[in-house]
């Protein structure tokens, strides 16, 4: 008997074959540490530097917001962390029109929230619509502003009528959890946060802990198969380093890079590198400071900063240095562009030469105490004075930074973490704070970069070889532009005993625990 | 002790020679060893305090490098030697300033009720914050930097100062003679300058020696918690918070900064046990 088997079998019986083992491709089953025998049950323990803040639900901004999210919600689809490629969640499959402007997303049929109310097209509308309410901040609500309607006719089918073609729609759908709309007032305080993920929130102590259980209904048989999840917030790297190191928790998020290698000589513990899920370490400009506002100073700049040294001193080599903001796992990525501004102090002096004009002491703005933002900082501040150019540093306590950062205050050069990149390219152009094109933090505005940002973002497939094209020439915007000097390419580290395995995340450094379990 | 001394008409003295010996003489051996690192730092060290050593990240104590180095390069010997230049430049400033403040305060509240109430809430007000406290709520207003540092710890001794004059002056005024003068016709000007400042001198120079050692505590905490100094300007405290996330790597990149800061601290104390037992007449 000949046995044939279409494409589109294989494909559903790929999806298939995925559901039912249980491993939700969103994320990574990383964290294979432990040489015990594998257990069932018990109780997860780690800790995180961040506490939640419940007004930042939607931002994706600390560990305690991505820890809640992680465990606890689902998305519709989900992509590999190293591609972009979005696989089935709560959507089974979709429909996209020719035009783009139409999508249509099947849904599970057999998912249940944590209060046992089944999940509908109706909660898709409400949780696109609530990330799209500007109160929340989300990062992509102008890409959630961009859906028309929504069409629930159906309780397992939502239509989304587009204004316009998204090229980062997946992102938006992969990036946005959903949830309930009859509990969604909880989230505001921080006292419920109901889901559909594998575990059900039970306890949030401010400052204190996080505890979850397991969801006994979750929809992946035979997952999750940890009992609970208590995680504590220990905001002082060094104590959190003793409480993994003492076996008090097996799970770290928040340690520094050497406490990390240190662990790791002992045997005991592991690392997982949240490669996919990478960040951004950059100095900002004010383009209208004085100097600043010239191209060839901020070029001058770029053509100073010690890349390597900083990657390989302060994050130990957890990552790699870039001109580009993009990862290498990005469609936008480009080896020779980028290294454009690469170290040569000669070059930076002659543009300064070329300025002609003395560059006035330069305040640069850093979040304290975050001891990789200070020592980047100080290294900087040594690479400019080798060109000339004195730079006065400005510690500032974190909500302030953030503030200044989202208004635009800064009165000269700033360093942060920025991320997104590692998304659809046009999603870091119309989404982040340093790099939206409309209004950004460097007060930055040029035609040809709000143009190229619109093209990108209206493409119909945000991999096909047009959006391509519009990626490229985004990215020459930037080189030209460069209101926003990168650094490097950073991947996280995470810390876990070797007394678990299976420890996940996501593209936006969400804990996954879906396949995690403790060894005896 | 003092209280006797001020009955029998006469102010306790500090007595010559009470740093030539004993505990006086090791608080001054100790306060004089990390004085003089400091100001011969640059003739101690072939290093800048903000130069950063190619390849010298995180390295351990070496010959080279006796406190090893920083996340950033620097030397941490280096850091400590400047830092100390800092911290004393600090004290020295603040500490006589706010004695003189206090101490002026403390006059003026010996020669008026109204004065006297005034200065004693305001010194109450002061004292309810703890030095640290206080110095977080100023650099809200004032923003970081040495500014705030100086003004708390000036903040901090007024009214320790304040104190112990207010009380000297009152009782001073009390002696005898003190009476016999002013009844003669002196004015409370000349009172004040010919008999009760000649007499509270001594007390003042012993808590000077006391409030140095609590300056050097204020200026190292607030430099410590990130409000005090900024980076990349060496700090004893700076240098010590820095090397909190690095204990694992260099343990004298640490113990260093808290060695000089203990080492002032407790010479500092020292010297005001000794001036204050000579006082007292004579305990060594």
């Amino acid at each position: 008997m000949k046995l044939s088997l279409s494409r589109r079998t294989l494909l559903s019986g790929a999806i298939a074959g995925t559901v039912l083992l249980g491993l939700p491709a969103c994320s990574s089953a990383v964290g294979q540490q432990g040489s015990g025998e594998v257990e069932k049950g018990g109780t997860f323990t780690g800790g995180i530097s961040t506490d939640l803040v419940p007004a930042n639900f939607f931002t994706n901004s600390n560990a305690g917001v991505t820890t809640v999210i992680g465990l606890t919600y689902e998305s519709l689809v989900s992509y590999p962390v190293d591609r972009l490629e979005p696989k089935p969640k709560l959507a089974e499959s979709w429909t996209v029109s020719p035009d783009g402007r139409t999508v249509t997303l099947r849904l599970r049929d057999d998912v249940k929230f944590h209060t046992g109310r089944p999940f509908t097209s109706q909660d898709v509308a409400f949780s696109l619509r609530t990330y799209a309410d500007p109160k929340w901040n989300g990062q992509l609500k102008s890409t959630a502003q961009a859906i028309e309607s929504i069409g629930t006719d159906q309780p397992h089918t939502a239509v989304l009528k587009l204004k316009h073609p998204l090229g980062n729609l997946f992102d938006l759908l992969e990036i946005v959890p959903i949830v309930d709309e009859k509990t969604f007032s909880g989230v505001g305080d921080g006292s419920r946060y109901v889901g559909t993920g594998p575990f059900k929130f039970e306890k949030w102590t401010p400052n204190a802990r996080l505890r979850f259980v397991k969801n006994p209904d979750y929809w992946v048989p035979e997952r999750p198969y940890l009992d609970a999840v208590d995680i504590s917030v220990v905001t002082d790297a060094t104590a959190l380093t003793n409480r993994l190191r003492s076996g008090q928790i097996d799970y770290a998020y928040g340690i520094g890079y050497h406490d990390i290698e240190r662990l790791e000589k002992t045997g005991r513990f592991g690392k997982i590198q949240l490669a996919g899920a990478e960040n951004q370490i950059y100095v900002g400009t004010n383009v209208t400071a004085e100097g600043l506002s010239d191209v060839r100073v901020r070029k001058a700049i770029a053509h100073a900063l010690d890349r390597d040294r900083i990657i390989a001193e302060v994050f130990r080599g957890s990552g790699y240095p870039a001109d580009l903001p993009w990862p290498k796992t990005s469609p936008a990525y480009d080896a020779k562009l980028n290294t454009t501004y690469r170290r040569d102090l000669a070059k930076a002096k002659a543009l300064l030469a070329d300025y002609g004009k003395k560059v006035p002491t330069l305040t640069y703005s850093y979040a304290s105490p975050v001891p990789q933002y200070e020592a980047t900082a100080q290294i900087v501040q040594a690479n400019l004075k080798e060109i000339g150019i004195e730079v006065k540093l400005e510690p500032l306590d974190p909500p302030t930074f953030v503030a200044q950062l989202i208004g635009g205050k800064f009165k000269g050069l700033w360093t942060t973490y920025h991320s997104w990149a590692q998304y659809t390219p046009s999603t870091l152009t119309v989404s982040a704070y340093p790099f939206n094109a409309l209004k950004n933090t460097s007060h930055y505005s040029s035609p040809a970069y709000t143009k190229n940002a619109e093209a990108a973002w209206k493409q119909t497939k945000g991999d096909s070889a047009e959006a391509k094209q519009a990626y490229a020439a985004l990215s020459r915007d930037l080189l030209d532009g460069l209101f926003l000097i990168e650094i490097g390419i950073v991947e996280q580290r995470w810390a876990v005993s070797d007394k678990v395995k299976g420890v996940g995340y996501t593209k936006r450094s969400e804990l996954v625990l879906t396949d995690a379990r403790l060894t005896g | 002790m003092t209280d006797i001394a001020l009955k029998a008409g006469k102010a306790p003295r500090v007595r010559r020679g009470a740093l030539t010996h004993g505990r006086g003489l090791a608080g001054l051996v100790l306060v004089g060893v990390v004085v003089a690192a400091g100001l011969l730092a640059p003739l101690l060290t072939p290093y800048t305090p903000q130069q950063q050593i190619p390849g010298a990240n995180l390295l351990g104590a070496s010959g080279g490098h006796p406190f090893g180095t920083d996340e950033v390069n620097r030397d941490v010997f280096t850091r400590v030697l400047h830092g100390v230049r800092v911290d004393l430049a600090v004290c020295l400033l603040a500490v006589p300033f706010g004695a003189l403040l206090g101490g002026l305060a403390g006059l003026l509240a010996g020669r008026s009720g109204i004065a006297d109430v005034f200065t004693q809430r305001a010194f109450d007000v002061v004292l309810a914050f703890p030095p640290v406290i206080l110095g977080i709520a100023v650099t809200a207003v004032l923003g970081p930097g040495v500014l705030p540092v100086v003004c708390v710890v000036i903040a901090a001794e007024v009214p320790l100062f304040g104190r112990l004059v207010r009380t000297a002056t009152l009782k001073v005024r009390e002696l005898p003679y003190v009476d016999a003068a002013e009844t003669m016709g002196a004015s409370r000007t000349w009172v004040l300058r010919k008999h009760v400042v000649p007499n509270i001198l001594d007390a003042v120079i012993v808590q000077l020696a006391l409030s140095a050692s609590v300056a050097v505590f204020i200026v190292s905490a607030m430099n410590f918690i990130g409000i005090g100094v900024r980076p990349p300007a060496p700090s004893l405290g700076g240098v010590l918070a820095d090397a909190m996330g690095q204990l694992g790597s260099n343990n004298l990149y640490a113990v260093g900064p808290l060695l000089v800061i203990v080492v002032l601290v407790l010479g500092f104390q020292l010297i005001a046990q000794a001036l204050l037992a000579s006082r007292r007449g004579g305990a060594r």
